[in-house]
């Protein structure tokens, strides 16, 4: 049997209504998430082993209305990604409102958001027109929006607040961008509006479309300068949100962003450089904000910044650049990708563990905790190896494959802000390690986790330093450079 | 090939990271079961390594390669030279081991301590058996994280401090080591160790990017060999516990620095095409500047731990000098010298833990008369203090000797004014101590007491202490005499060289 | 439906005339209530710029979706729910000063600069002389309205002031939209499909629901806030880069 759209369907809409049953009976145990949630993250295995025939796609047609999809290996692998994390997430969450106390209500909100998330990222993975697409970033959008404002206090009112209106405004700077592609293009399918890029000169009005597609998916992706929303956001939000957060939803916003430029600007070097400067400026700023952070969970969140700065290097080393370069980026581009999602997803967890643990919010706080919570600590050093892009993790091979794109195409300039980036990390990572080796801190009051939600986060931590050396079989899945 | 040869690398480096890993599992308070665990470890990696070593002389392969992404590669690869080095540390290792048990009966966190120490020495391994620059990279890398702990281990302020500095020098250096890979990758692709021809055969416009990369990556294994100016970290690291320093002295840390250095010589760039580009002779001059500054600096320490982290420094630096030294007899001393540093500063760090453990002496003013009340470690201290002087029958004789022979065979007949220099400071500082643990009256002889003595058990001190003093110095003893005999480190050197380099 | 040009125009010049007006006022009155009463004013007039441009089952969505339920919200909001203690009728809070912040304005303009740009570079410049079609004097309305609607977003503080000033954007990107779409573009590059007009719809459907859902879920917000900080706006002190 291989897979048929119908499938595509069904993955899509089936953690949708997962999310509203556990809406009707909130879960507690983590077994039993296990057992239900489980067959997602398979089928869509099972979606990309069954690629091997290449990509699909197809066409669905709503009345006078024709939606384009397409689902090839980097969608898939991407897809399976977010259901991966998404289980892990919930797995978590059920840990979690046992050892918290949570208002009810909210908590059974979570599910159902969930759900939407789902399937507002399954959408963006395998959209193939902007109308899919603008409609599966705004379902991702509201539904993060809405689990953000989960806690309900005052802290994550403001800051739930402040990222709804930057997230409105920012799709209706994309929905700007999409009007002025439609009066140039008259289209909305990608595949189509390439092919007709790739044989006409840029004409001004798509740059410009483009440029506000950009800036509104900047906005929504938290990259420099257009990320001020992110770090408050994480402070107050519950852990597994902030997981999902900081590892799917502002990669959705680049994956398009990136998507885009390929089909309608591939030739835009001034353009694509551009986005690597403010990509090595969300490097250096997200370092140092990091560096400076006095709460756990903000630093997480603002090397989230300094992060997806990695990823903007991506445009300039795949615009006009030979095709060896542009597949070593390619390819570095979506293994630090992954690796960065799983990363992320386990250092939220370990700090959120810490955190609940130690009852402090404070970095000074941790000290101490390397005799009594070792696992969380651990899971938070290995996600930092991958963070720090030191081996064997994903974010190293990633690295010297960007290293490598960067000597090879002559762009030294990168090579200096991946040095400076990851010294960057070592510093902020390492201020929370040298905290937990103070020996002679006051004792203070463990609480003791439930193993469960320790064991998740390393998981995702050691998945992500096992990417590093596997790598080779996900970026086999990867088309070379693929033009959507 | 058989599957064998791909199991024996692998099946080396996993009883070191599997210990790791099940030591993390097992709770704190399973004394017996970790210390029965890192004994056993430690003799399957020996035995493991003995194994390889006997199988590499019949003429196996061992080898294991796959391609992590298109055109790189992780490769384990068994070499004569790779051996060497697993060799010692897995032998240095078995001793540390045992010693560590003993240092550390009743400290808290004993399972992190023992945990990342598996770590460091499966990094070590890894580094040994690394078939390529990328996976020695790995390894070297992995060897940074897993040593952090170990230093910032007991948790003070200077500890902290200590192991900030150690992450500062060597993190900046590892991303040093990192871009120059990088870019020696883009010049001449995924180059196995042993490819000596790619880089020799790129060309005259080649040369000043060669030249300048050599320089780098030197840079990048200079900070983990304490080269100077790049030594700073060392001497700070030695707040660590005893057993760490003896690690990150004699068996993993400066020694895979050098070996770094032995690795882009010998096997990345080739000893004739380095010694075309000129960069020996430069290795030459920056390792006569560090032997003569380590000495002069280890003279002026009054405390044990420093005096002898100063002899590091100059010591370690023979091994770059044998490298520089263009010549079988210069690889040869390099080579041994690895060996035979390792066996004499383990012992040397072994004593200095001992009279800190038993009697709280740090200072070298209070090492009066302790002759009297340890015997046994004060003998083994003066045999590793006379071997890096260079007195026979021990082995740094024999380093300092081939080192000299290699001098002239370079025709660099500086060197041995170096050497003589070094060996003169070498006496200056160590013969003192000898001096007062033997000579001088102390409170073994009823004056003054000791800063703070342990309850006097049966022997001088613990079991777990003294053996692998005695052990190590016994080696050292034993290499030095029987030097002429298959399988010691001169012979073995001397086969690395007569197999590897010079008869291709 | 089908209406002679030089019919409309008297009419459609009326029609834009007063979705003008009642932008302004919306976004200009101090009084909530008074401004959100004129939001529904709009949203009912935008419906018949729907009906106008050939849409009705857009004219019915933005009556439905905008005029009733994003209207009705927000006029609910400022009647106090329930225990929640009610807003302030009156906006009291001040305007940010207006040379505070030049990278705000140097966005304003550059946001409606390059679409007026990419506009004439679409429709041609004639689009510049005075208007001659429906179409392209709404799409016109459009920019004007978005430029109104940028500028009460970044001035003002006052959260549901902030959620009108949002909406009002909205619609005009949807005029633009609109009319980008609807008439035959005469684009840079010359093709002969037929615009996507039931792509355009559902794009605009699309926006109209999400402006209302982001509405509901603001005002609702700003209840909260206002209940548990007395606040409403996103910073009391208002710092430049508040709570890292």
């Amino acid at each position: 049997m291989s897979p048929t759209p119908l499938h595509l369907l069904w993955l899509l809409f089936a953690p949708l209504a997962l999310g509203l049953l556990a809406w009707v009976r909130p879960p507690r145990h983590s077994g039993l998430v296990l057992f239900v949630a489980m067959p997602l993250p398979l089928v869509a295995l099972w979606l990309l082993l069954g690629l091997d025939d290449g990509p699909m796609a197809g066409q669905l047609a709503l009345g006078p209305l024709t939606l384009h999809w397409r689902l090839d290996g980097l969608a898939a692998l991407l897809w399976l990604l977010t259901q991966l994390l998404l289980l892990a997430s919930a797995l978590y969450a059920a840990g979690y409102v046992r050892t918290t106390t949570l208002g009810q209500r909210a908590y059974a909100w979570l599910w159902p958001l969930m759900g939407g998330l789902a399937l507002g990222l399954g959408l963006i993975w395998i959209a193939a027109d902007l109308l899919l697409l603008y409609a599966g970033l705004e379902l991702m959008g509201l539904c993060a929006v809405g689990m953000m404002l989960l806690p309900g206090n005052a802290e994550a009112l403001t800051a739930g607040l402040r990222y709804l209106l930057f997230a409105l405004v920012g799709s209706l700077t994309w929905l700007l961008g999409i009007a002025l592609l439609l009066g140039a293009w008259g289209r909305l399918d990608l595949a189509g509006m390439a092919g007709l890029a790739s044989v006409a000169q840029p004409d001004p009005v798509t740059q410009i479309a483009v440029a506000l597609l950009a800036s509104g998916l900047l906005l929504k992706g938290a990259i420099f300068p257009l990320h001020s929303w992110l770090a408050p956001v994480h402070g107050s939000a519950w852990t597994p949100v902030s997981a999902i957060h900081g590892a799917l939803v502002v990669k959705a916003s680049f994956f398009i962003l990136l998507l885009l430029w390929r089909a309608l600007l591939p030739e835009a070097i001034a353009g694509a450089w551009a986005l690597g400067l403010l990509g090595s400026l969300a490097v250096l700023w997200g370092g140092i904000q990091a560096w400076r952070a006095v709460g756990l969970k903000q630093l997480v969140a603002w090397s989230t910044v300094g992060q997806l700065g990695y990823l903007m290097l991506a445009f300039p080393l795949l615009a006009g650049t030979s095709a060896a370069v542009a597949l070593m980026a390619w390819q570095a581009t979506w293994l630090q990708l992954a690796g960065h999602a799983l990363a992320k997803a386990a250092m939220f967890m370990a700090a959120g563990n810490l955190l609940l643990s130690t009852g402090a919010h404070r970095l000074e706080g941790l000290t101490g905790t390397s005799r009594r919570l070792p696992l969380s600590l651990m899971t938070f050093g290995l996600a930092a190896v991958t963070l720090m892009g030191l081996p064997p993790s994903a974010g190293f091979t990633a690295k010297w494959l960007w290293l490598q794109a960067s000597l090879a195409s002559g762009q030294w300039l990168w090579v200096v802000v991946l040095a400076l980036g990851s010294l960057l990390s070592a510093i902020y990572v390492f201020r929370v390690l040298r905290c937990s080796f103070v020996e002679d801190a006051p004792e203070q009051a463990f609480r003791s986790l439930p193993l469960g939600m320790e064991l998740i986060a390393l998981v995702l931590a050691l998945a992500a330093i096992g990417l590093g050396l596997a790598a080779g079989w996900p970026l086999s899945f990867l088309a070379p450079v693929g033009v959507p | 090939m058989s599957t064998m040869s791909a199991l024996l690398p692998l099946a080396t480096l996993a009883s070191s990271l599997l210990t790791a890993a099940v030591i993390f599992m097992l709770p704190e308070q399973a004394v017996r079961t970790r210390t029965a665990l890192n004994l056993a470890a430690a003799l399957i990696k020996l035995v493991l390594v003995i194994w390889m070593a006997r199988g590499l002389v019949a003429g196996e392969v061992y080898a294991v390669e796959f391609a992590v992404v298109e055109g790189l590669s992780f490769v384990l690869r068994v070499d004569a030279l790779g051996l060497t080095f697993a060799g010692l540390s897995s032998l240095l290792w078995l001793f540390t081991t045992i010693y560590a048990i003993g240092y550390l009966e009743d400290s808290p966190n004993r399972r992190r301590f023992f945990g990342f120490f598996s770590l460091c020495v499966a990094s070590t391994l890894g580094i040994s058996l690394a078939g390529n620059l990328f996976t020695l990279l790995i390894f070297y890398e992995l060897l940074t994280l897993s040593t952090y702990p170990l230093v910032a281990h007991r948790g003070t302020p200077q500890a902290l401090a200590a192991a900030t500095v150690y992450l500062r020098y060597t993190l900046s250096a590892g991303l040093v080591l990192m871009i120059g890979m990088v870019a020696l990758q883009v010049l001449a692709g995924d180059l196995r160790f042993g490819q000596r021809e790619f880089l020799a055969a790129l060309g005259p416009e080649a040369r000043p990017w060669l030249i300048g990369l050599f320089w780098l990556l030197t840079l990048g294994f200079g900070v983990k060999a304490a080269l100077v100016p790049l030594h700073g970290w060392l001497p700070r690291a030695m707040v660590a516990p005893a057993p760490v320093s003896a690690l990150l002295h004699a068996v993993a840390v400066v020694k895979a620095g050098a070996f770094g250095i032995v690795r882009l010589v010998y096997d990345v760039y080739g000893i004739a095409f380095s010694a075309s580009l000129g960069v020996l002779d430069g290795l030459v001059v920056i390792a006569s500047v560090t032997i003569v500054y380590g000495s002069l600096r280890a003279l002026a320490q009054q405390e044990l731990k420093p005096r002898l982290a100063y002899s590091t420094v100059s010591q370690v630096s023979y091994i770059v000098l044998g490298i520089g030294l263009f010549g079988p007899l210069g690889t040869i001393a390099a080579l041994a010298h690895l060996l035979h540093q390792g066996l004499m500063k383990v012992t040397l760090f072994f004593c200095a833990g001992n009279y800190a453990e038993e009697l709280g002496i740090h200072r070298i003013d209070e090492l009066d008369g302790v002759g009297r009340r340890m015997p046994l470690s004060s003998l083994a201290f003066t045999i590793g203090a006379l071997g890096m002087i260079g007195m026979p029958p021990v082995v740094g004789f024999i380093s300092k000797w081939m080192l000299g022979m290699g001098a002239m065979q370079a025709e660099m007949p500086w060197v041995i004014a170096v050497l003589v220099a070094s060996t003169l400071l070498n006496a200056a500082y160590f013969l003192p101590i000898l001096n007062r643990l033997w000579f001088r009256p102390g409170p073994a002889h009823g004056i003054g007491t000791w800063p703070a003595e342990r309850a006097p058990s049966r022997l001088e001190t613990s079991v777990w202490l003294l053996l692998p003093a005695l052990a190590t110095a016994l080696l050292s003893l034993l290499a030095g005499m029987l030097a002429g005999l298959p399988f010691s480190p001169l012979q073995w050197a001397t086969r690395v060289v007569e197999q590897t380099y010079l008869m291709p | 439906m089908t209406i002679a040009p030089a019919a409309v125009s008297a009419a459609a010049w009326v029609l834009v005339s007063l979705l003008l007006f009642l932008a302004g006022f919306c976004l200009l009155h101090r009084n909530l209530w008074r401004a959100c009463q004129g939001f529904v004013a709009f949203a009912l007039l935008m419906s018949l710029a729907w009906l106008v441009l050939g849409s009705p089952w857009l004219a019915l969505a933005e009556a439905l979706l905008g005029a009733l339920l994003t209207g009705g919200t927000l006029l609910w909001t400022l009647r106090g729910r329930g225990a929640l203690p009610r807003l302030a009728p009156v906006d009291e809070t001040p305007r940010r000063a207006r040379l505070s912040a030049p990278l705000r304005w140097l966005l304003i303009l550059s946001w409606l600069g390059l679409s007026g740009v990419a506009l004439v570079m679409l429709l041609g410049l004639d689009a510049l002389s005075p208007p001659t079609s429906t179409s392209t004097l709404l799409t016109a309305t459009g920019v004007l309205i978005m430029g109104l609607g940028l500028w009460a977003f970044s001035a003002q503080r006052h959260l549901l002031r902030r959620l009108l000033a949002f909406n009002l954007l909205g619609s005009g990107v949807f005029l633009l939209l609109a009319g980008v779409a609807a008439p035959v573009p005469v684009s840079m590059i010359a093709h002969l499909e037929p615009a996507p007009i039931a792509e355009v719809r559902a794009l605009i459907f699309i926006g109209l629901v999400v402006a209302l859902l982001g509405s509901v879920l603001g005002a609702a917000l700003l209840l909260q806030l206002h209940a548990q900080a007395g606040q409403v706006t996103l910073t009391p002190m208002a710092p430049r880069h508040p709570g890292r």
